[in-house]
């Protein structure tokens, strides 16, 4: 009796799982919004279906500068005169758009994949101007890019670029060492000398554009206390940490920002290591025998700390040592941990640091101790903001170092948190590439590059990229094949951080930095054959600034580099 | 007297029982005669004495690097006075890990850390799998096929990935790490507990036992637990071999032991990247892993066969 | 033995559902806000909500299973939040590379572990036994990853430049583009759909793919770097695999029937191989079983140690990510593949031993 029942149940559950399979397919649990969400590609082929429009002029524009943003409008208003207003003057205004993602796509393409979505063509098929273009991406093995014979400037040298990648610097420097690859990425600190002894090898080193500090939440307790603060400051060996646990040629942070950024190095340095007066400080504070906190941190390779998992538990063992304080080490998921940086969740030290997008303090000390700080360091300082308010507004370097010598001294006056090192990072290339180069903003351009007797360079990075829709991307793995294939109407001089044009033929700012006009190069073709004009640019800013756009859609929708620089999107819901 | 009687007596009066001989002794003389065995306590003893006498053994501090109080580089070979190390140079004997610390003294001390992750976890799996063996055996029925079926549930995931969803819904940490393993090895203990007691269960002692009006528990401590106990205790020792590796496999990801704990599993891990440059730090506490997971499997196996009934040895 | 198959089946359905119900419910728990956790750098609350909303994150949790099952039964596996990406897409990309590594792993280790086994058995207490067996103790111990990384060491550093040299890492040469079978073919093959899905995931399988196409050296890259992989991931259940055939080939061999078959003048190899391995096959099939489970585990540790991006590798990425669609539909894949290969061990057990059909 009990079999048949048993054999009874199976049979009603099975007869209705079968019901559910062959009955009709639900409707999408994803509700469609303004964007058309592109499931699949309608056929392999969707660009050679693309059909060129002719020019006709388009604007974009915000009715008014109330919601928070600099672009107040851009306007294509010929064929090849593209003009940006500002609702602010914005002297850093062509560091910005030099960005890789601003790299122009046409906007046929752009409306034809739906601006992104799962499955969208756009995330794996960026067509740009760029001296090379994209072949194939094969997913989990590589991407292949192939030069592109029209492109408008000097040709690139080698005819196939192979972009690879490997978790592990020991398996990257293998495969250099092999000759399996030409060039790789983050070389490991004890890779260095490895390389410097290898006359097959050239290690180039990357410009320190970026800062490793230990974060305080200032409304956390014990660390709303200046002492406290002061004690961690001053207790706490940094040239230990940079000379044992850093490249060559990284250095110890006297400052937030690094000295090769204008204004970056004014002002007061940061504190001496002196152990007996940081123990009298936490005594004064009240804790003669230390305390118990956290060091959260999340395990990624960065150029501003290439050993994280070392540095931390350095940082614990002299924060023991020196201080008495017992920290214990809490390894987070990278987006959880910034998220609960961003939120001021973090109540203990916390290990983050920040490489720059631009070269200008703005995109510094600005981050963090401007308008528009995260919540992670707690309740911001007017002072501070009032100082890079005033600096941020000017145009003249000489200007603003006033200010920034202010900023800077109410930094170390604070103590909002320690800055520990700025970060060398390097690639390697093989000796016998000419044209190496590198970037401070990993801005590598492998169109100069050549290695006689190969018409492929392979090229390993970190990584995956997540997407090739460089626009809606921001790690540099992601953006490092959008650089090659697209480009935007400034760029960066190779190897440099000097802003140079590329699509445009020059930009020029009205009397007040509030309007930029772009003469646009001409005759220059996209990789499918279309003509660049001014409604291509406009599309592909457009896409990123209007939120109800419906090809606002992306990869993730976040377009992080068009709101780090922009502030904010238009029509934002 | 026939020599029969005078055995006999003389055998009386010496009060020597010839059924004195008890389990234990037949077991225990059965295992000594394994040599893979022997082989396996051996291992066993000198690591219990290594997670003993750590402290005194260790050179160096196992958790403070050594930086500023000697010159010394991350990452440094091995220098070993004996052989060849010129004897002005600190003696590291496996060299010094990725934060200036002795790995000879972690790898010491990381040896009291993997006994207790073993003796623990299976424990935990122990105490839980019995009760929920034996009470499914014994009571039978709707309540037996429930229990079977979540653990086949659980027994349906890989368990080192079950491992680590445990642990990432948990928080990493060793203590997680812990029950996570505990809870996947939970499943084995129950079925071997299960069946040994369903097996039991039948026999005429119980049902004597159940006639005569002994109560269930009575009846499950004093006639199916001590049957239960051989298989278990084989599957347990095998079972702390699995654990240690599960362990190190956690360690390995990140997962188990937090730095600066010196667990072999996260050493290993920890320097996975420099194998090819400082090979020694990946060696060695794989090394240990190894030889600590063999010696219990080889006394796994020592048990099993002495335990087995099956296996005709004369002069037990 | 039909009636032994559906009875079988129909208790593995509960099974189904508990593992449906569990994954469900162990993805919801893992905690973390998936939104900013995909999200990450410094996502507003509002960009937040719509991603949510978007993702249909913001449903109360049984409606969310209900549509998870209906999914499920459509093989629709959802949308992966971090790569934007539908799950079967993700999961026809990626596994391939596990299935070709557990697959190999398994290969060697029934090819040396059955024969090793057989011979110590057969040579029972000799110093071939002892010194296989010893090697099989210290096979069962190792850590996987261990031994991947001494491996490496060994055949990709110490080895360099000897024809004994193997690749470290990844499935082909840089450069080395696999064309599919559908490519060299030229099959005209619907974009999307299951047929594509299941084209490409073929194409994905190196081995299977190189052998299609008649490609050798493809199969000879290809094959070269699995051989550390697959040593890796082997060697525990080689260990295991051989151990388990010398006992249950000695329990045979100790039987009345083999006796007889020598008695009556059969060669030793004969009734070795003949007799006594068939019927020692059944437990076999009992530890292969069990081994693909500690296998698949292992493939996160080995797909780590050599850079493959397969199933376990994304799997353990995507838990620590809290990318609910990948870890769902991974383990549902896991689970339902384990619960078809215990049916099909069992029934092999039917076949082999027609007793067990009657309990």
């Amino acid at each position: 009796m009990k079999r048949s029942m048993f054999l009874l149940i199976s049979l009603v559950v099975l007869t209705s799982m079968i019901l559910t399979a062959c009955g009709p397919k639900p409707t999408a649990v994803v509700p469609a919004t303004a964007a058309p969400v592109v499931d699949t590609p309608v056929s392999a082929s969707l660009l050679s279906t693309l059909v060129e429009e002719p020019f006709s002029p388009v604007t974009v524009s915000a009715p008014s500068c109330d919601y928070g943003g600099e672009m107040k409008s851009i306007e294509a208003v010929d064929e090849f005169t593209v003009k940006f207003t500002l609702c602010y003057p914005d002297p850093a205004f062509l560091s910005k758009i030099a960005l890789a993602s601003f790299g122009v796509q046409p906007k046929e393409w752009l409306n034809a994949t739906g601006g992104g979505g799962p499955g969208s063509e756009l995330l794996t098929s960026p067509v740009g101007t760029g001296a090379y273009m994209l072949n194939q991406w094969q997913k989990g093995q590589e991407v292949d890019l192939i030069r592109f014979d029209d492109y408008w400037g000097t040709k690139a040298l080698t005819k196939t670029v192979v972009l690879r990648w490997g978790t592990e610097s020991a398996q990257r420097l293998q495969e250099l060492q092999a000759g399996t690859v030409d060039a790789i990425d983050n070389v490991g600190p004890a890779d260095f000398a490895t390389i410097q002894a290898d006359s097959n090898l050239q290690i180039l080193n990357r410009d320190p554009m970026n800062i490793l500090y230990i974060g305080m939440n200032n409304t956390a307790p014990p660390f709303d206390q200046l002492e406290v603060r002061k004690a961690i400051a001053m207790g706490i060996d940094r040239s230990r940490i940079v000379s044992n646990f850093y490249p060559a040629g990284s250095v110890v942070a006297d400052y937030f920002t690094p000295c090769m950024i204008t204004n970056g190095c004014v002002g007061d340095k940061w504190y001496d290591f002196d152990p007996v007066a940081a123990k009298a400080l936490l005594a004064q504070a009240g804790f003669p025998d230390g305390f118990t906190t956290e060091l959260a941190y999340r395990d990624v390779i960065r150029p501003y700390v290439a050993q994280i998992n070392n540095v931390a538990q350095d940082v614990q063992a002299q924060l023991l040592a020196n201080l008495n304080i017992t920290a214990t080490i809490n390894v987070m998921e990278s987006g959880t941990y910034l998220a609960a940086a961003d939120a001021g969740e973090l109540k203990g030290l916390f290990l983050l640091g920040w490489t720059a997008d631009y070269p200008d303090q703005t995109n510094f000390v600005d981050v963090f101790f401007g308008a528009g700080q995260n919540d992670s360091l707690g309740t911001p300082w007017p002072d501070i903001g009032d100082a890079l308010r005033q600096a941020g507004s000017l145009a003249d370097p000489a200007a603003r170092e006033p200010f920034y010598v202010t900023a800077h001294n109410l930094i170390k006056e604070h103590i909002p948190m320690v800055p520990v090192a700025h970060g060398v990072s390097a690639m390697a290339y093989k000796a016998t590439a000419q044209g190496a180069n590198v970037s401070a903003l990993s801005d590598e351009m492998f169109a100069p590059v050549s290695i006689s007797g190969q018409d492929t360079f392979v090229f390993m990075g970190n990584s995956e990229p997540i997407s090739l829709y460089g626009a809606d991307e921001s790690d540099g793995e992601s953006l490092r094949p959008y650089i090659q294939i697209t480009e935007g109407l400034y760029g960066f001089k190779v190897g440099t951080t000097d802003v140079t044009p590329f699509l445009a033929t020059g930009c020029t700012p009205n009397a007040d930095v509030t309007e930029w006009t772009c003469a646009l190069r001409q005759n220059v073709k996209f990789h499918n054959g279309f003509g660049l004009d001014a409604a291509d640019v406009v599309s592909t800013f457009n896409v990123q600034w209007d939120a109800s756009n419906p090809l606002h859609v992306g990869n993730t929708g976040e377009f992080y580099y068009f709101s780090t620089c922009f502030s904010a999107f238009l029509n934002a819901p | 007297m026939s020599q029969t009687e005078e055995t006999i007596a003389k055998l009386d009066s010496e009060n020597i029982s010839l059924m004195s001989v008890s389990l234990w002794q037949v077991t225990w003389r059965r295992l000594f005669r394994r040599k893979s065995a022997l082989v396996g306590m051996m291992i066993l003893g000198f690591l219990i004495f290594i997670a003993i006498t750590a402290q005194w053994l260790a050179p160096y501090d196992p958790y403070i690097p050594l930086i500023g109080l000697e010159p010394v580089t991350m990452r440094a070979k091995p220098c070993i006075h004996l052989l060849g190390c010129p004897a002005d140079k600190y003696q590291h004997l496996m060299g010094i890990d990725g934060n200036g610390r002795d790995e000879f003294s972690r790898l010491l001390y990381g040896a009291r850390l993997s006994l207790v992750i073993g003796l623990s976890t299976v424990t935990f799996a122990i105490l839980i799998g019995t009760f929920l063996g034996a009470v499914a055996g014994y009571v039978g029925g709707w309540l037996d096929n429930v229990i079977m079926r979540v653990l086949d549930v659980l027994l349906a995931f890989p368990s080192l990935l079950l491992a680590i969803a445990i642990v990432t819904m948990l928080g990493p940490g060793l203590i997680n790490a812990l029950l996570a393993i505990g809870i996947v090895s939970i499943p084995s203990y129950a079925r071997v507990v299960r069946s040994s007691v369903l097996t039991v269960r039948e026999t005429d002692y119980v049902s004597a036992s159940k006639a005569i009006g002994s109560n269930t528990l009575t009846i499950l401590f004093r006639h199916i637990l001590p049957n239960v106990l051989t298989p278990l205790i084989v599957q347990g020792t095998l079972g702390i071999a699995s654990a240690i590796l599960d362990a190190a496999a956690l360690s390995f990801l990140g997962l188990g032991a937090q730095p600066p704990t010196p667990e072999w599993g996260s050493m290993l891990g920890a320097e996975r990247n420099q194998v090819f440059t400082a090979p020694y730090l990946v060696f060695y506490p794989g090394l240990a892993i190894m030889l600590t997971v063999l010696s219990f499997n080889l006394l796994g196996d020592g048990l099993r066969d002495a335990l087995d009934p099956r296996l005709s040895h004369v002069n037990g | 033995m039909f009636t032994y198959i559906l009875r079988r089946f129909l208790s593995s359905i509960p099974v189904l559902i508990g593992i449906l119900f569990a994954t469900f419910t162990l993805a919801r728990l893992l905690p973390g806000d998936p939104c900013r956790a995909v999200l990450g750098e410094r996502a507003t609350d509002a960009v937040c909500d719509e991603f949510l909303h978007r993702h249909g994150l913001d449903r109360p949790i049984p409606v969310q299973f209900a549509v998870y099952v209906n999914e499920i039964a459509h093989g629709d596996f959802g949308v992966s939040l971090r790569y934007s990406e539908t799950v079967g897409q993700i999961l026809v990309e990626r596994l391939p590379t596990t299935i070709e590594l557990t697959f190999c792993a398994l290969i060697l280790s029934l090819i040396f572990g059955i024969p090793i086994g057989i011979i110590s058995a057969v040579r029972h207490n000799s110093w071939v036994d002892v010194l296989t067996m010893s090697w099989a103790n210290i096979g069962v111990s190792m850590p996987v990853f261990w031994l991947g990384l001494m491996l490496a060491f060994v055949f990709s550093l110490l080895l360099k430049g000897t024809p004994l040299w193997l690749p470290p890492s990844g499935r082909l040469t840089a450069g080395n583009l696999a064309p599919t079978f559908a490519q060299v073919w030229g099959l005209k093959v619907p974009a999307q759909g299951a047929l594509a899905a299941m084209v490409e995931f073929i194409g994905r399988l190196n081995i299977l793919n190189a052998i299609l196409t008649g490609n050798w050296s493809l199969l000879g890259d290809a094959l070269k770097h699995l051989i550390l992989p697959s040593m890796a991931l082997g060697t525990i259940p080689m260990a295991l695999i051989a151990r388990m055939t010398r006992s249950s080939m000695l329990d045979v061999l100790d039987q009345d029937f083999i006796r007889t078959a020598r008695a009556k003048g059969l060669r030793k190899n004969k009734v070795v191989l003949k007799h006594a391995f068939r019927n020692a096959l059944l437990p076999l099939a009992t530890v292969i079983g069990l081994e693909l489970g500690g296998l698949l585990g292992g493939a996160v540790l080995t797909e780590t140690v050599f850079n493959l991006s397969g199933m376990g590798r994304t799997l353990y990425d995507a838990i620590s990510a809290r990318d609910y669609g990948i870890v769902q539909a991974f383990t549902v894949v896991i689970a339902i593949f384990f619960v078809v290969l215990n049916l099909i061990v069992d029934i092999s057990y039917a076949y082999l031993d027609p007793r067990v059909q009657l309990k």
